[in-house]
């Protein structure tokens, strides 16, 4: 009773901050700083009903039917890593939606404040369905919410010109990658039968065995190091960093960015063994720790260098997955959690109290903050990997899993190369934290703004300690086996197995990490004399903007090409197409004009009668010489089509023909003013051979498609209409009616029909804005004169 | 349009509300003889056309027809929505029997389909109209 009851709230869990985010957009411009309370309530709220899950482990799933036509449910699961990154959201939320109350109290757009508090609530919803879900679509399109959750925290100042491109960077690249993921998806969904992550899990090896298992890895992987800024796609974090400060702290260090080695975690038990998963991750994860620790070393804005640091941690863990370290996954992720968040919360008191984040501008803050100089401390310690911090206990775990990974024992050329990165990482990041921490802090007071804002609403100091606290805490816990078993509970693969200690034995490890130490201690005190890498590598973000710079030109190429606004290409090009392709589809039934039978025997003599008057009226159509009588000569071909139609009794589409030619030619007479004069006599002669072409293509292709219509081969036994059983027998017996194509039409295809009269509607909907829009022009731009 | 000569205004007079007569007894017989709301539906837009015709756009322009469009996809959506709440699938249309009587549900959304249509010619065949002043 009580696993069902733990499974049953974790929809719950997803759909409150879902709620709060609907909540504030309903109630309007009524909330403002309000909604952050709401926010925070709801975050909490999660939290809460998180709990009955955590103590009731292995408990069964949340099902329910989404689109069971294709197999998609709306599966919640919580596994001890999903619940810690769902832990992690909800708590990390709560801090967050605290702290931004404060940090947003001066902000006097209401419409702005009460946009973030939306944003930032659906974003929580949305990375708690990521973290519970256990359904492949659903985490797809939790994962797509955050993207564009992402995009709006970032644009929250959108008359920033960095703000906006940053937004916009970021957008693209996550949501590549996320398509990218999709197509994956797709292919591993194919491959195995089903959507839902645990079964998959469970059996990969149909996946495996199968030839989609590569692309299937590398477009997972894609969606991955997009979302977690790996490299090459590291350069949008550092953009992001145009965002408010807590929505840095909260989705770009914490949580968002995490999501990408989180799905690492959850496919690991699925391609982990697939032969291209341990290079590519040891690859780019080395290149991506190194690249964000060395690039945060030479940056001087704060956040940046968060941003670098934060792209470079994640490397880290890219790394461990790829050497199948899933065993002390968790703890990584929780001690860069804590001590990354309490970094960016302590640069937004630093950038509210100097007015820069420049460090060539700050210096000697710690007199004035003394508490975040305290937490700043506490976290960079942690960053560094100093005892008795859980930095420390995550960076032994990682250099055990680095030092005990078979597949690097097998290849000790790459081993020198990845532990060398590593050491180099981890001591770039010892430098960073030194410059972070003493940079700000320490040393002469640099020319700064008077602290003129003083703080208003909730004070923003003590949330970075809270953070800074738990990384103390949980590090001092790992003396005993509080923190181990935490670990063990919640990391992807055996907990168990990891190496969680405070006091690990003398080894390479422990080795590794004091060296790392004492190297960045080095580092920092030379950091002016180190010089600057030579440019080899083109910069990514300027690389991504000409890609996007060439699909934006192509784009416009092809629309000046193909959508050039001429309806007489437009029609020539539809009207060459549709035989193309009914010429293709008949050559592949094996039919011929030979199958054609033409029997006149049976054609009633007032019939070939109105057949000659057709061929009349259509000689006069094409050699008319004003557009009225054109369109006086295809109404009178309408109204004899019409005809023909008495002749055959079949008396719905003679009534439908005759009515659709009614309102056809009062479109034409109303549409005849518009239209330029009638130029067909002044074309080049070659230009009416084209045309009488393309006229001739179309009209005998559709000729002989009617004619083999009435063929034997083409009307087949089991066509879906007349077959025994088929819509016109189910007419009568379900749907109650005489005239079997008008049930068909409203019951048995009324989905069809609903799809048609949607078209239609749109179609009316649309020529009323354009004309309308384009009669306001007019009438704007008459007004002035 | 200009106003038009005053025979076509007499004939009007009579030809659009029978036309309109028809248009309803084509929609009723939709399920059973030659019919239906789409056909109902372009002989109403041709009613009102001729309606413009004879006695001027003024009076046919007062309504927004594309609200007819949008209304009448919500009753047919409504009907199809309306076997989802039950339990059924989307669009899974049934018989209601009112004593004697039988009504398709489908003839709901039958009538959507003819307020679509309606709304939606009529809505070009005003806008059209008012391009041309």
């Amino acid at each position: 009773m009580l696993a069902l009851d733990a499974a049953s709230l974790l929809p719950l869990v997803v759909l409150l901050p879902f709620a709060a985010a609907t909540a504030v957009v309903v109630l309007g411009p009524r909330v403002a700083h309000g909604a952050g309370w709401a926010v925070a309530a709801a975050a909490l709220g999660s939290a809460a009903a998180l709990v009955p899950a955590a103590h009731t482990p292995g408990a069964d799933g949340f099902v329910v039917e989404w689109l069971p036509s294709l197999g998609i449910a709306l599966a919640f699961r919580a596994d001890g890593f999903g619940l810690l990154l769902a832990f992690l959201v909800a708590g990390m939320g709560a801090l967050v939606a605290l702290y931004a109350l404060g940090y947003l109290a001066g902000a006097e757009d209401r419409a702005r404040v009460r946009r973030f508090w939306a944003a930032l609530a659906t974003f929580m919803g949305a990375m708690l369905g990521i973290a519970l879900a256990d359904d492949l679509m659903l985490l797809f399109v939790c994962w797509e919410v955050t993207s564009v959750a992402s995009f709006l925290l970032i644009g929250h100042r959108f008359e920033d010109e960095d703000a906006k491109a940053g937004a916009l960077v970021s957008l693209q690249v996550t949501a590549l990658g996320g398509l990218a993921m999709f197509t994956g998806f797709l292919l591993v969904a194919r491959t195995t039968g089903t959507f839902v992550l645990s079964r998959i899990a469970a059996d990969p090896a149909p996946l495996l065995a199968s030839p989609l298992a590569t692309p299937a890895l590398l477009l997972i992987l894609l969606g991955a190091f997009t979302k977690s800024a790996q490299v090459p796609f590291h350069f949008w974090l550092p953009r992001a960093m145009a965002a408010p400060t807590p929505v840095s702290a909260y989705l770009h260090a914490a949580t968002m960015v995490k999501a990408g080695v989180f799905l690492l975690g959850r496919m690991h038990p699925v391609l982990g063994t697939a032969p291209l998963w341990a290079p590519i991750l040891v690859a780019v994860g080395t290149a991506s720790m190194l690249l964000g620790a060395w690039q945060a070393f030479r940056e001087v804005d704060l956040k940046a260098i968060l941003a670098r640091t934060t792209a470079s941690a994640l490397g880290m863990l890219t790394l461990g997955y790829g050497l199948g370290g899933t065993d002390g996954d968790s703890l990584a992720v929780l001690s860069h959690a804590l001590y990354k968040g309490a970094l960016f919360f302590v640069a937004g008191i630093v950038e509210h109290h100097a007015h820069t984040r420049r460090l060539d501008r700050l210096g000697g803050l710690g007199r004035e903050l003394p508490l975040a100089f305290a937490a700043c401390a506490a976290a960079a310690l942690s960053m560094a990997g100093v005892p008795p911090f859980l930095g420390f206990v995550a960076k032994e775990g990682f250099y055990a899993t680095l030092f005990g990974s078979a597949y690097l024992e097998a290849r000790p050329l790459l081993q020198g190369a990845v532990v060398l990165a590593s050491l180099a990482t981890s001591a770039l990041t010892v430098a960073v934290a030194g410059k972070l921490t003493l940079g700000v802090f320490l040393g002469p007071r640099r020319d700064l703004h008077r602290a003129a804002d003083r703080p208003r609403g909730v004070p923003l100091t003590p949330w970075p300690l809270v953070l800074a606290g738990g990384a103390l805490a949980l590090g001092l816990a790992s003396g005993g086996h509080f923190t181990a078993d935490v670990v063990a509970a919640t990391a992807s693969g055996h907990g168990d197995a990891a190496h969680v200690t405070l006091l690990p034995p003398a080894g390479a490890p422990l080795l590794a990490s004091l060296l790392a130490l004492g190297l960045g201690v080095a580092l920092y005190a030379a950091r002016r004399r180190v010089p600057d890498a030579p440019a080899v590598l083109p910069s990514a973000d300027r690389a991504w903007e000409r890609g996007i710079a060439a699909v934006a030109a192509a784009g416009e190429a092809y629309s000046r090409r193909w959508q050039n606004g001429s309806l007489r290409w437009y029609l020539s090009a539809t009207l060459l197409t549709v035989p193309a392709f009914c010429l293709w589809t008949l050559g592949t039934t094996g039919l011929s004009w030979q199958d054609v039978g033409i029997d006149l025997a049976h054609v009633p003599w007032y019939g070939l009668a109105f057949c000659v008057l057709l061929a009349a009226a259509t000689v006069a159509t094409v050699r008319a010489r004003t557009r009225l009588a054109a369109a006086i000569g295809m109404t009178t071909i309408g109204f004899l089509v019409s005809m023909l139609f008495v002749v055959y009794r079949s008396p719905d589409i003679l009534l439908t023909q005759v009515l659709i030619e009614t309102v056809s030619t009062i479109f034409v007479l109303l549409v005849l003013v518009h239209l330029p004069a009638f130029p067909k006599r002044d074309l080049p002669a070659f230009s009416r051979l084209v045309n009488a072409g393309i006229a001739a293509a179309f009209g005998l292709t559709i000729t002989l498609l009617l004619l083999l219509a009435m063929t034997p081969g083409l009307r087949e036994p089991d066509n879906i209409a007349v077959r025994p059983g088929g819509l016109l027998s189910q007419a009568l017996a379900e749907g109650g009616g005489q005239n079997a194509v008008n049930v068909i039409i409203v019951d048995i295809r009324a989905a069809d029909t609903n799809g048609e009269i949607t078209v239609l509607v749109l179609v009316g909907l649309c020529i009323w804005g354009l004309l309308r829009a384009r009669r306001s022009a007019r009438t704007r731009r008459s007004e002035p004169a | 349009m200009t106003r038009q000569s005053p025979i076509v205004r007499v004939i009007a007079r009579f030809a659009v509300p029978l036309s309109c007569l028809v248009a309803a007894r084509i929609f009723l017989q939709g399920h059973d003889l030659p019919g239906g709301g789409f056909i109902a539906g372009v002989l109403l837009a041709a009613a009102g056309a001729m309606h413009m015709i004879a006695f001027g756009p003024e009076r046919a322009a007062r309504v927004a027809w594309w609200r007819v469009g949008v209304v009448g996809l919500l009753v047919s959506v409504l009907t199809g929505a309306v076997p989802v709440a039950r339990g059924h699938a989307y669009m899974d249309n049934t018989i209601l029997h009112v004593g004697s009587y039988h009504l398709p549900t489908a003839t709901f959304f039958d009538l959507g389909v003819m307020l679509i249509v309606v709304g939606t010619l009529m809505t070009i065949f005003v806008e059209l109209d008012r391009e041309r002043r």
